[in-house]
């Protein structure tokens, strides 16, 4: 397979975003932003058909974890593509957007709405804490 | 002291998207900035005999098929009623309409604070036209307001 994040360079080119490449031995990494916020598409070189897009977060001191683990398994029942995930001791919260492709040009007509999926939970995810603290 | 314009657009590239800045007239120093988001186009424009003052832009295309329909003016009106701070103008003999927020948030750095606010308005209200334009029920809803009209003998 040739480079797997190619067709996302393309994609992030047809989206009007900058990006940059940070390959190591392990992995293909892209990491961009989008309204300010910072993004990232993995693939690795032992699975290249596996991809990986994502953005990450740090969860507010105020925000419990379990109210936030509430949150999370909702969204994961009921987004389609995105899987919340949450890192206890660390408070991050990640958000991600793992897919299978034979061809890196699969993604490339789907990457606007992937991202747009991807913006949405974690908008949602923020909004329905800031609720529940309300 | 630095450009308004540049102050816009390295604002908009240090949050991820790619500019390009346009002179509308220079000798008034008003610009157009233009760039991507969630695949829409929109347009900054900005004055630098006034940097409180900003426009925030983007055309939608109305479909072929919905084109020729007499009621889309309206339906533009009625979508202002919800959006009151965007305008709305039809143009390219209805084959689009503009989108826009008139921002008076009084300083380059005021604006950059709200700026993905004033965009997601903007994009929110023109999405919202753009769906009632292509909505079929609404050509009900115009043959409704021909039919009381014409009940009250106004027609």
């Amino acid at each position: 397979m040739s480079d797997p994040l190619s067709s996302i360079e393309a994609a992030l080119d047809d989206e009007g975003l900058f990006f940059t490449r940070d390959d190591d031995e392990d992995a293909y990494r892209v990491a961009f932003k989008s309204e300010g916020d910072r993004y990232f598409v993995v693939s690795y070189r032992d699975d290249p058909n596996f991809l990986m897009i994502g953005s990450g977060w740090a969860l507010p001191a105020e925000i419990e974890i379990l109210d936030a683990l509430d949150v999370a398994n909702v969204l994961n029942v009921r987004k389609k593509f995105v899987k919340t995930a949450l890192w206890e001791e660390e408070r991050d919260v990640l958000f991600t957007v793992e897919l299978c492709v034979n061809e890196p040009d699969e993604v490339r007509p789907n990457f606007g709405r992937l991202l747009d999926v991807l913006r949405d939970t974690a908008a949602e995810f923020f909004d329905e804490l800031r609720d529940e603290e309300e | 002291m630095p450009l308004v314009r540049d102050l816009v657009a390295q604002f908009i590239q240090g949050e991820g998207h790619k500019v390009d800045v346009s002179p509308v007239d220079s000798e008034a120093g008003i610009t157009e900035i233009l760039f991507r988001t969630r695949g829409q186009v929109f347009s900054i424009t900005t004055y630098e005999n006034d940097p409180g003052s900003y426009m925030v832009s983007t055309a939608y295309e109305v479909p072929d098929w919905a084109r020729e329909r007499t009621q889309n003016a309206d339906t533009l009106e009625r979508v202002n009623e919800d959006f009151p701070d965007i305008t709305f103008i039809m143009a390219h003999d209805g084959g689009l309409f503009v989108a826009t927020a008139q921002e008076e948030p009084g300083s380059p750095e005021a604006f950059t604070r709200s700026f993905w606010e004033t965009v997601s308005r903007v994009r929110e209200a023109g999405a919202s036209a753009i769906e009632r334009i292509v909505d079929r029920t609404e050509s009900k809803a115009a043959a409704e307001k021909f039919i009381n009209s014409f009940m009250l003998g106004e027609r």
